[in-house]
C-alpha cells in the first residue's frame, strides 16, 4: 500500500505558436505548413515531486500563473505531461470547472443526473445519492426548475455537492471551496475534513493561507512552476507570505535571479546523535553539514522537529540562538545541541532548513530528513513529557477558599 | 517518459466501468435529445417533420416537374435514401464540434473522451429507428412484401455506426486545428448527397461512371437498404432473385476496422491538445 498519489519530477511544457498561425484550412493552404510549428517553449511546470497519502489534505499555493491549476489538470489526467509521471491509486474526484457542464434548460435535477454520470457514478448510484445531494446544495424547493433560474451561487452549491458526493479516493479541487456563503462554506470544509478522515487523498489550491493552515495538513508552494516549498503548512504559509510583500522582500526576482532551491548552498547530511530511538528526556545533538558554492551572506540555518501526524514540536534557528555567521562559504557543520528533549512517545520527524539574509528566501530545506522514534518512559497523552512530580500538601487549599470568596462577592 | 497510472480497486470491476459506461451514454443521448426538442412547441415530432417535408420537395420535384419513371414506389425509395442519408450527414456535422463544444468536459478527470461522438451517432441512429416506423408505412402502401433478409437490417446498422463514428473521430479531431471544418464539411456533404444516389439510382447510370459513383461508401449503404427494405430500386431486384453486394459492404467494413482505431488515437491526442491550450 504506497501513497495515494505520488507525482515524480513532473514537467509540462507550453508552446507560443506565431500570431499568424494558420487557423483554417483556407489560411493553410494558402501559407504553406511553415508557420504550423512553435515558435517558442516554456515550462509551466518543472521538476515538480511529491507524495500525498489517503487521508492527508495537501494544500498548493503559489501566485497567479504559478503553475497550480496546471498541476491538477495533469494530476486528473488532463493533458500531457512532457516528463515525469503521476500515479493514483483509485478513483479521482475533481472540481475544476465548477458547473460548467451545465445547461441552462435543463432542470437542477437533469443537470445533477448527467453530471454525477460524467463524474463517473453509475445511474443507480446517482439514483440514491440524489436526494442527499440535493439536501446538501439546500436545493429542495429548486431542483425541478431550470437552471437558467438558479443564481450563481445556487448553481455552485449544486456543482460542488455533487462533486463531494461521488466518494472519490483522490479529490482535487481548484480554489472552489468559497462557494456560496459562509454557512455553506462552513459546510464544505466540514465535508472535505470527513471525506480526508475516510481515507481520501485531497489536494486543493487556495489563495487564502488561513484556510491551508486551517484544514492542510502539508502545502506546497510553487512558484513559476518550480517547487519553492513543500512542508508543513506554517512554514510554507511563511515563504509565501515573504514572497507577497514586498516590504519584507525588497523586489520579486526576476526569472533570471530566481535560483532553484539547493543550488547556492546545499545540506548535505543531518545527522542526530543518538540515532533513531531516544527515551523521554534524552539530550539530543543535531549535526547539520553543509556545502556552499557561492559566498553566503548571513544566512539563517534551521531545525525543527515535528511530529509524525505534522504538528511542530519545537522549532529553532541560528538567528533566534543568538548565532551569526558573517559570510559563509565552503562546506562546515553546524552544531545544535538539545539538552533534553521532554517528548512524548511517538515518532517525530526531522527537518533542516537554510535561509538567506534577513530571511529573504529559503535557499535549501530538508523535508523529513531523518526520523526519530522517542520511547516513553509511562504512557501520557500529548506531545510533551516534561520530568513531573505530584505531590499532596493536607488541610484546605487556599485556591479555593479565595475563589468562594469571589463567587460570594459577585452574587452579593 | 510520461505514464498516468491508475490502479483499480475492487469497485472498478470491468463490470461497473461497463455498466458505468452504458448509463454515461444513455445520460448523454438523453440530454441531447431534451435539448433538441425541450422548447420546442412540436417537441419531437419535429425529428418526422423533417425528412417528411424534404420528401415532399422530391417527390414534387422528381414526380411532377421532372418525372422519372425509372423507379418505382418512389416515395418509399426517396424516403428510404433520406432516412439513412440523413442520418449519416446530421451525425457528422454534430460531432465535428466533438472536442470545440465539449472543453467542460474533456476537462473533467476520468471522463472518456472517446464517447462524444459516439453520442452524436446515437442520437442520430435513435432518430434512425423513430422515423422506421413511418417508411414502414410508406412500404406496406406500396405494397412492399419485406423477405428475410430484414434480419440484416441491425448488421448494416452497426456498419454504418462504426463508419460514421470512424469519420467523426477524424473530423472532430481536424476540426481543432482548423476550425472551418465544420463549414466545408457541409458544403463537402451536400456535394456527396447528390452523388450518392438518394433520390436517383446510381445502376441506371452508365457503366463507365458507375464504378466512380461505388466508390463512395454512402451509395453501397443505401442501396443495401433499399435491398433490404423490400428489394426496391435494386435493379436486379425486380428481375430475380439478387445477392447483396457483399464486397461493396465488406469494402465498408475494412475502411471502417481501419479508420476507426486510427480515428479513435488521433481524436483523443487533439483532444488533449484542445485542452490545454492556452
Amino acid at each position: 500500500m504506497g501513497s495515494a498519489v505520488v507525482v515524480e519530477n513532473l514537467g509540462k511544457r507550453f508552446s507560443a505558436y506565431a500570431s499568424d498561425r494558420p487557423r483554417t484550412i483556407m489560411q493553410a493552404a494558402l501559407s504553406g505548413l511553415r508557420n504550423l510549428r512553435a515558435m517558442d517553449h516554456f515550462w509551466a511546470l518543472r521538476n515538480v515531486s511529491f507524495s500525498v497519502e489517503s487521508g492527508e489534505i495537501l494544500g498548493v499555493i503559489g501566485h497567479n500563473g504559478a503553475g497550480k491549476s496546471t498541476l491538477l489538470q495533469l494530476m486528473g489526467g488532463i493533458g500531457r505531461a512532457e516528463e515525469g509521471s503521476v500515479r493514483i491509486r483509485g478513483s479521482v474526484g475533481a472540481l475544476l470547472d465548477l458547473g460548467a457542464g451545465f445547461h441552462d434548460d435543463l432542470t437542477g435535477r437533469e443537470n445533477l443526473m448527467v453530471t454525477a454520470l460524467i463524474s463517473g457514478l453509475t445511474r443507480q448510484e446517482a439514483l440514491a445519492k440524489q436526494d442527499e445531494i440535493i439536501r446538501f446544495a439546500e436545493l429542495e424547493a429548486f431542483i425541478d426548475n431550470p437552471i437558467r433560474t438558479y443564481s450563481t451561487g445556487m448553481g455552485m452549491r449544486l456543482a460542488f455537492s455533487i462533486a463531494i458526493h461521488t466518494n472519490p479516493d483522490v479529490l482535487l479541487v481548484d480554489e472552489h471551496l468559497s462557494v456560496g456563503d459562509i454557512g455553506f462554506q462552513t459546510k464544505c470544509l466540514g465535508r472535505v475534513r470527513e471525506l480526508r478522515d475516510r481515507g481520501c487523498a485531497i489536494v486543493l489550491i487556495s489563495q487564502s493561507p488561513k484556510q491551508i493552515l486551517e484544514i492542510c495538513d502539508r502545502a506546497l508552494l510553487l512558484k513559476r512552476g518550480r517547487i519553492a516549498a513543500y512542508s508543513d503548512p506554517e512554514t510554507v504559509i511563511l515563504e509565501y507570505e515573504a514572497a507577497m510583500h514586498p516590504d519584507q522582500k525588497p523586489r520579486l526576482p526576476s526569472r533570471k535571479e530566481l535560483e532553484p532551491m539547493g543550488q547556492a548552498v546545499q545540506i548535505t547530511a543531518v545527522r542526530l546523535d543518538p540515532q533513531g530511538v531516544i527515551r523521554s528526556g534524552d539530550p539530543l545533538l543535531v549535526e547539520i553539514d553543509y556545502a556552499c558554492s557561492t559566498v553566503l551572506e548571513d544566512p539563517i540555518f534551521l531545525f525543527r522537529l515535528t511530529h509524525e501526524k505534522g504538528a511542530v514540536c519545537f522549532e529553532v534557528n541560528t538567528r533566534n540562538g543568538g548565532v551569526r555567521f558573517e559570510q559563509l562559504s565552503g562546506s562546515g557543520t553546524v552544531k545544535l545541541n538539545i539538552g533534553r528533549l521532554d517528548l512524548n512517545g511517538g515518532k517525530y520527524f526531522a527537518h533542516a532548513g537554510v535561509h538567506g539574509k534577513n530571511w529573504k528566501s529559503l535557499l535549501e530545506y530538508k523535508d523529513k530528513v531523518d526520523t526519530l522514534v522517542v520511547e516513553p518512559s509511562i504512557i501520557v497523552e500529548g506531545l510533551m513529557h516534561p520530568p513531573c512530580e505530584w505531590s499532596q500538601v493536607e488541610g484546605v487549599a487556599d485556591v479555593e477558599t479565595a475563589g468562594e470568596k469571589e463567587l460570594g462577592g459577585a452574587i452579593a | 517518459m510520461v505514464r498516468v497510472v491508475r490502479n483499480g480497486r475492487m469497485k472498478f470491476s470491468l463490470g461497473r466501468s461497463l455498466v458505468q459506461r452504458f448509463d454515461l451514454l444513455k445520460g448523454l443521448v438523453d440530454r441531447e435529445i431534451k435539448l433538441l426538442y425541450n422548447r420546442s412547441f412540436l417537441g419531437i415530432a419535429w425529428m418526422l417533420i423533417n425528412p417528411l417535408m424534404q420528401l415532399a420537395v422530391f417527390a414534387f420535384v422528381f414526380g411532377l416537374i421532372l418525372p422519372n419513371n425509372s423507379v418505382d414506389n418512389y416515395a418509399s425509395f426517396i424516403f428510404s435514401g433520406l432516412l439513412v442519408w440523413g442520418w449519416f450527414q446530421n451525425s457528422l456535422t454534430q460531432a465535428t464540434g466533438a472536442i470545440v463544444h465539449n472543453r467542460s468536459l474533456i476537462r473533467q478527470p476520468g471522463f472518456p473522451v472517446a464517447i462524444l461522438p459516439v453520442v452524436t451517432v446515437t442520437t442520430g441512429l435513435i432518430h434512425f429507428l423513430l422515423s422506421l416506423p413511418i417508411l414502414i408505412i410508406f412500404l406496406l402502401i406500396d405494397g412492399v412484401h419485406f423477405g428475410a433478409s430484414v434480419m440484416l437490417l441491425p448488421l448494416l446498422m452497426v456498419l454504418q455506426f462504426g463508419f460514421t463514428v470512424a469519420l467523426a473521430y477524424v473530423l472532430a479531431a481536424i476540426n481543432v486545428t482548423f476550425r472551418d471544418t465544420q463549414h466545408t464539411l457541409g458544403v463537402l456533404l451536400q456535394m456527396m448527397f447528390y452523388l450518392s444516389g438518394v433520390f436517383y439510382q446510381v445502376n441506371f447510370l452508365p457503366e463507365k461512371y458507375r464504378t466512380i459513383f461505388y466508390l463512395n461508401p454512402m451509395v453501397g449503404l443505401i442501396e443495401a437498404y433499399r435491398h433490404i427494405f423490400g428489394k426496391i430500386g435494386v435493379e436486379e431486384a425486380r428481375l430475380a432473385e439478387v445477392v447483396l453486394n457483399w464486397k461493396l459492404l465488406g469494402g465498408i467494413g475494412l475502411m471502417t476496422v481501419v479508420l476507426l482505431p486510427l480515428g479513435y488515437q488521433v481524436f483523443k491526442r487533439q483532444s488533449e491538445r484542445f485542452v490545454e491550450e492556452l
